[in-house]
C-alpha cells in the first residue's frame, strides 16, 4: 500500500508540474503581445513597451515562469495588472458560489443516478428499463445550459417560484443564496445524472452477472439483499473512477451554468479576465482548477486502493 | 460407503422437474429421489441440463428461466417458495458449491467475514462465536494457518484453498443437502483429489446428502452410491453406481464409459484410439423426434426415431427401446480409480 | 444481453415427447422482448441524415438571409407564412438560422472529431507499438491532459487566439485527443496481443507494416464508433462555447449562439430558446444512437462491456 500511495503522489506532483508548463506556454506563447492587446489599436510602440515592462512581461519567458511558479509555491498567486487585487482574494470571493454549486450538482446527480441506474439494471429488457435507457440517452444529449434555460423558463418565468438568475450573497441572506442556487444546481444535477445513470447501470449490470452475487444468494441473501450488500459495494469500484473522471466535466458544466444564471462565480471571473487579457489572473486560476482536478483524481485513486484489496496488494 | 438411513425423510424428492425459458426447454421432466445422507452423481455432457437442474433446485436460475414440477425438501415444495422464504433455507438446509471458487467469492471482503456472516445469518451465534466456528471449519477443511486465512482476501490464497473455503461456507450450517457443481473442474489436477477427499469426509461426518454434478465418471465412482445420467434434458439411465458402471443399459451411458481414458487405452503409438460417441449433443431448439440420442446411437430403430422411451421403474432404470442386456458386452470398464 | 431467449426462435420441441402432464410449451408470460437489435442504429441514421441534408441544402438554399435584420418582421410568432418558426428580435428568420447552425455544428464537431481521431490514432498506435518508455510517456501525458477541464482549455484558447470556428475546432482537438489516444492504445494493444500478430512478426514483417496492415483494419470499428460519439460531444461543446460567447460568432451562426441571443429575450419570446436547443438535442441524440448502434454491429465485444 505504501508503494502504491507513493507512486500516486509522484504522479500527482509530476502531473501538476507538466500541466503548469503547458498552461504557461499556451497562455504566453499563443497569446501574442499582451500589452498590445490590452492597449488596443493605435497604441504607440513606446506605450506598449512601457506597459509590458510595468507588468514584467518583457523578461525572458523562463524567468517569468519560475517567478510565477515560485510565487505560487509560496502561496502568492499574483495580482491583477489593472486593479492590483490579489488573485487569491479574487478567487476566494468567488468560491462561496462555485463550490456549493458544483458540489451540490454532483451530489444531486449521484443521488438520482445510483437508485435509478440500479433500477434500470434490474429491469433490463422490460418496458420500464427501456424507457429509463431512452430518458438517459436523451438527457445525455441535452446541453446543460439549455436545461438551465428551460428550467428558468418554467420555474422562473411561468411559475415565478424562483429567481431566473442573479445572486443574493450568503452574508445578505442565506435563504436568498440557497434560492438563487436551486435552479442552477437542478440543471447541473439533472444533466450529471443522465450521464451517470448509464455508468451506474452498466456497473450494476456487470456485477449482477458475477458469480459472487449468485454465491451471496446461495448462502441465504434475497435477490435485493445480495444486490445491495454485495453488489453495490463491488459496483462502487468502477463508479469511484467514473466520478473522478467526471470532475473535469462537472467544472465545465459549472462554468456554463454560472453564465446561464448570472452567478458571480469563479468561471464568470475567468471569462471577464480572459477578455481583459489579465494573464496572471487567468494563469493562476486555471492552475488552481487543474490542481483541484488532479487532486480529486489522486483522492479517487487512493480511495480505490482502500476499497479494492486487489489493488492494494498487487500494485 | 454408508448406506442411506431409512428412518429420516428423503433429502430431496424431485418429480417431473421442467426448466424452461420463453423459447427453450432445457430440463424436460426428470424424477429422482435422494434419501437422507445419500450420495447421487449427476452425469452428462455440457448442455445436457445438469447445471440448470442444480440451479433450479437452489432457486438460483438465471434471469428468464423458470422451473416447474415438484421438488420436495425438508417438508416443503421448493418450486413454490417465494424468494424470501427460499433464501432463508439456502445455506441452512440446502447449499451449493460452485465450479469456479475465485469468481464465486466476493473479491472485496475478507474470507473470515464471508464465512462467519453465513453462520450469523442462519444461527443466533454472536460475532465471536461465528468466528470461532469459522476457524474450526477451516481446521476441518485442513486449511493451513486458519487464523491468518480469516483475514485474507480471496485473491490472496490458492485455488484449492478457495474451494475449501467455499465448501466450508456451504457446510457451515450443517445443511441436509449439498449440491456440488463440478467442484474441481477449475482446479489444478494436483489438488483436485485433496479437495474431493475433504468434501467427502465433511459430508460423511455430517451425514448430509450430496448431489455431485460432473462429467468426470471416476469421481462419481469414488464418491456416490447412485448415479443418474442426463442427456438432452432427460435422465436416460439411473441406478447404483457399481451396477450402472459395470453393466450400462443405455447406449449413451456405454458410450460415455467407453470414452473415458484409462492407462491402457491411451496407447502412445496411436494404434488404439479412444472411443468417442459419434455426432454432437443436439442443440436444445432442434432436438430430434423420438429418443433424443437416436442420431448418435448404433442400435437406433424406427421406434427410436418416433417415440420417446420412458424411464423404467425399479432399481436399475434406463430410458431406451433397446437396452443393453447384462452380459451382452462385458468389456465396459470405467477408470474407477479415483 | 441478459436473457438467452433471443438467441433463437425455433419452435419448442414437439409435444407428446414428454411424460404425461408436463407443460412442454412454456406458459404465457409477460413478453420480455426488447426493441429490435438495430433500432438505435436506424433511428440514429435517420436523425443524422436529416441534419446532414439540412446542412448541405443550406449551402444552396436559405429561406432568407439569416444575418440581415428586418425590423418590421421582429419577433414574428411561429406559423407566420414565410417564417414558419417565427423570427428573432431583429426580424431574422429562425429556420434560416437553424439551417446555417446545422452547417456550423457539423463542420466544427466533425472537424474536431477528425483532427483528434488522426492525432489520437498516431499517438495511440505509437504508445501501443513502441517500448515501455514511450508508452508510459504517452499514456501518462494523456492522463495529465485529461485532467485539464476541456471548457477551461477552450476558454484559454479562445482568449489567446481569439474566438471563431477554427479556434473552436482546435479546442475540441485539444480536448478530445487524449481520450482518443487512450481508446486507440487499448484497442491496438488488444490486437497486438493476438496470435496472428506474433505470426506476422515471426514472418519478418516490420512494425509499420504490421500496424498498417493488421492493427488498423482491426481497430477500424472502434475508430468509427468513437468518431461518431466524439462528433456528438463536439457539437455539444461547440454549442456551450458559442453560448458563452467564446465560440462561433456572426456572420457565422451556431445553435449555441442563437441560444445566447435568445436568452436575453427569455420570457419575452420563449420559443426562441426552444428551437436551437431542440436542434442540438436531436442532432446529438442521433449521433449517439448511431454510435451505439454501430458499436453493436462493428464491435460486439465492446458493446457487451459498455452497455
Amino acid at each position: 500500500m505504501a508503494i502504491y500511495v507513493l507512486r500516486k503522489l509522484v504522479f500527482f506532483l509530476g502531473a501538476i508540474f507538466i500541466a503548469s508548463v503547458a498552461i504557461f506556454l499556451l497562455i504566453r506563447g499563443a497569446g501574442g503581445n499582451v500589452a498590445a492587446v490590452v492597449l488596443g489599436k493605435g497604441a504607440t510602440p513606446e506605450a506598449i513597451n512601457a506597459l509590458a515592462h510595468s507588468y514584467g512581461l518583457d523578461r525572458p519567458l523562463f524567468v517569468q515562469y519560475f517567478d510565477w511558479i515560485g510565487n505560487m509555491l509560496s502561496g502568492d498567486l499574483g495580482r491583477s495588472f489593472r486593479t492590483n487585487e490579489r488573485v487569491s482574494d479574487l478567487v476566494t470571493a468567488r468560491l462561496s458560489v462555485s463550490i456549493p454549486l458544483a458540489l451540490s450538482g454532483l451530489i444531486l446527480g449521484l443521488i438520482i443516478a445510483i437508485p435509478v441506474g440500479t433500477y434500470a439494471a434490474r429491469n433490463v429488457g422490460t418496458p420500464s428499463g427501456a424507457i429509463l435507457a431512452l430518458i438517459s440517452q436523451v438527457g445525455v444529449a441535452v446541453p446543460v445550459f439549455w436545461a438551465g434555460i428551460l428550467l428558468s423558463l418554467l420555474f422562473g418565468v411561468r411559475l415565478g417560484w424562483l429567481p431566473t438568475g442573479g445572486w443574493t450573497d450568503w452574508s445578505v441572506s442565506p435563504w436568498g443564496a440557497v434560492r438563487s442556487l436551486v435552479l442552477p444546481v437542478l440543471s447541473l444535477g439533472l444533466i450529471m445524472a443522465a450521464v451517470l445513470i448509464r455508468y451506474v447501470r452498466s456497473a450494476v449490470l456487470d456485477v449482477m452477472n458475477q458469480d459472487y452475487l449468485r454465491t451471496a444468494r446461495a448462502v441465504g441473501m434475497t435477490r435485493t439483499e445480495a444486490l445491495l450488500k454485495v453488489g453495490l459495494r463491488n459496483a462502487s469500484l468502477p463508479l469511484v473512477t467514473i466520478v473522478g473522471l467526471q470532475i473535469a466535466e462537472l467544472i465545465g458544466g459549472t462554468v456554463i451554468i454560472e453564465t446561464v444564471f448570472s452567478l458571480p462565480g469563479l468561471s464568470r471571473m475567468m471569462l471577464a479576465n480572459v477578455a481583459a487579457r489579465e494573464v496572471i489572473v487567468v494563469q493562476s486560476t486555471v492552475m488552481l482548477i487543474i490542481i483541484f482536478v488532479i487532486g480529486v483524481n489522486l483522492l479517487v485513486d487512493l480511495l480505490y486502493g482502500i476499497l479494492d484489496p486487489r489493488v492494494r496488494s498487487s500494485r | 460407503m454408508t448406506k442411506p438411513q431409512t428412518n429420516r425423510p428423503d433429502a430431496l424428492e424431485v418429480q417431473n422437474l421442467v426448466v424452461h425459458n420463453t423459447v427453450l426447454t432445457a430440463v424436460r421432466g426428470i424424477d429422482f429421489t435422494l434419501p437422507a445422507g445419500g450420495r447421487m452423481g449427476l452425469v452428462g455432457e455440457s448442455g445436457s441440463g445438469k447445471t440448470l437442474t442444480a440451479l433450479s433446485l437452489m432457486g438460483l436460475l438465471p434471469m428468464g428461466w423458470q422451473a416447474n414440477g415438484t421438488v420436495r425438501h425438508d417438508g416443503v415444495d421448493l418450486i413454490t417458495q417465494s424468494d424470501k422464504a427460499f433464501s432463508s433455507r439456502r445455506g441452512r438446509t440446502i447449499s451449493m458449491v460452485f465450479q469456479d471458487p475465485l469468481s464465486s467469492l466476493d473479491p472485496v471482503r475478507r474470507i473470515g467475514f464471508q464465512v462467519s456472516s453465513v453462520i450469523r445469518r442462519h444461527t443466533k451465534a454472536s460475532k465471536q462465536e461465528a468466528e470461532a466456528q469459522t476457524l474450526e471449519l477451516f481446521r476441518q477443511m485442513s486449511l493451513p494457518r486458519p487464523e491468518q486465512l480469516m483475514r485474507a482476501y480471496p485473491h490472496e490464497i490458492s485455488g484449492g484453498q478457495r474451494q475449501r473455503v467455499m465448501i466450508a461456507m456451504a457446510l457451515a450450517c450443517y445443511p441436509q443437502l449439498i449440491i456440488a457443481d463440478e467442484p474441481t473442474t477449475a482446479l489444478d489436477v494436483t489438488v483436485q483429489k485433496q479437495v474431493l477427499r475433504i468434501l467427502n469426509n465433511a459430508v460423511q461426518e455430517r451425514g448430509c446428502a450430496l448431489m455431485m454434478i460432473t462429467h468426470d465418471l471416476p469421481i462419481i465412482a469414488a464418491m456416490c452410491d447412485t448415479v443418474a445420467v442426463m442427456y438432452a434434458g432427460r435422465i436416460v439411465e439411473m441406478g447404483p453406481v457399481s451396477e450402472v458402471f459395470r453393466a450400462p443399459r443405455h447406449h449413451y451411458t456405454k458410450g460415455l464409459l467407453d470414452s473415458q481414458p484409462t492407462m491402457d487405452n491411451i496407447a502412445l503409438d496411436g494404434s488404439s484410439r479412444l472411443a468417442s460417441i459419434p455426432g454432437m449433443v443436439p442443440p436444445l431448439h432442434s432436438l430430434p423426434r423420438g429418443c433424443a440420442f437416436h442420431p448418435r446411437c448404433s442400435a437406433a430403430s424406427d421406434r427410436c426415431r418416433a417415440e420417446v422411451p420412458q424411464l423404467e421403474t425399479g432399481q436399475r432404470r434406463a430410458a431406451c427401446w433397446h437396452p443393453i442386456e447384462a452380459g451382452a458386452d462385458a468389456t465396459v470398464q470405467a477408470g474407477v480409480t479415483a | 444481453m441478459m436473457t438467452m431467449s433471443k438467441s433463437t426462435h425455433a419452435p419448442a420441441p414437439a409435444s407428446g415427447s414428454a411424460g404425461p402432464g408436463v407443460p412442454i410449451s412454456p406458459p404465457a408470460r409477460k413478453s420480455r422482448r426488447r426493441l429490435p437489435r438495430n433500432a438505435s442504429l436506424i433511428l440514429g441514421l435517420i436523425l443524422t441524415t436529416i441534419f446532414l441534408t439540412v446542412a448541405l441544402v443550406s449551402f444552396f438554399y436559405l429561406p432568407s438571409n439569416p444575418n440581415i435584420p428586418v425590423i418590421r418582421n421582429r419577433l414574428l410568432p411561429a406559423g407566420t407564412p414565410g417564417h414558419w418558426l417565427g423570427t428573432d428580435v431583429l426580424g431574422r428568420d429562425i429556420i434560416a438560422q437553424l439551417m446555417v447552425g446545422a452547417r456550423t455544428s457539423i463542420l466544427v464537431g466533425a472537424g474536431g472529431a477528425t483532427l483528434s481521431l488522426i492525432l489520437g490514432t498516431i499517438a495511440g498506435l505509437a504508445a501501443a507499438a513502441s517500448g515501455k518508455i514511450t508508452d508510459e510517456a504517452i499514456s501518462r501525458g494523456a492522463d495529465i491532459l485529461l485532467s485539464i477541464p476541456g471548457m477551461v482549455t477552450a476558454l484559454v484558447l479562445a482568449a489567446t487566439m481569439g474566438s471563431g470556428a477554427l479556434t473552436t475546432i482546435l479546442a475540441l482537438t485539444a480536448f478530445f485527443t487524449p481520450s482518443f489516444t487512450r481508446v486507440i492504445r487499448s484497442a491496438a494493444m488488444g490486437v497486438l496481443n493476438e496470435d496472428f500478430i506474433t505470426a506476422a512478426k515471426l514472418y519478418g514483417r516490420g512494425k509499420i507494416f504490421v500496424l498498417a496492415r493488421h492493427v488498423l483494419p482491426n481497430i477500424a470499428g472502434v475508430m468509427i464508433v468513437q468518431f461518431t460519439l466524439y462528433f456528438a460531444a463536439g457539437i455539444l461543446t461547440e454549442a456551450g462555447l458559442s453560448y458563452l460567447g467564446v465560440g462561433v460568432h456572426r456572420p457565422s451562426i451556431s445553435w449555441g449562439l442563437m441560444l445566447n441571443e435568445a436568452q436575453q429575450q427569455v420570457g419575452v419570446s420563449s420559443p426562441l430558446a426552444i428551437w436551437p436547443g431542440l436542434a442540438i438535442v436531436l442532432m446529438v441524440l442521433g449521433l449517439n444512437l448511431l454510435g451505439d448502434g454501430l458499436r453493436d454491429v462493428l464491435d460486439p465485444k465492446l458493446a457487451r462491456r459498455a452497455s
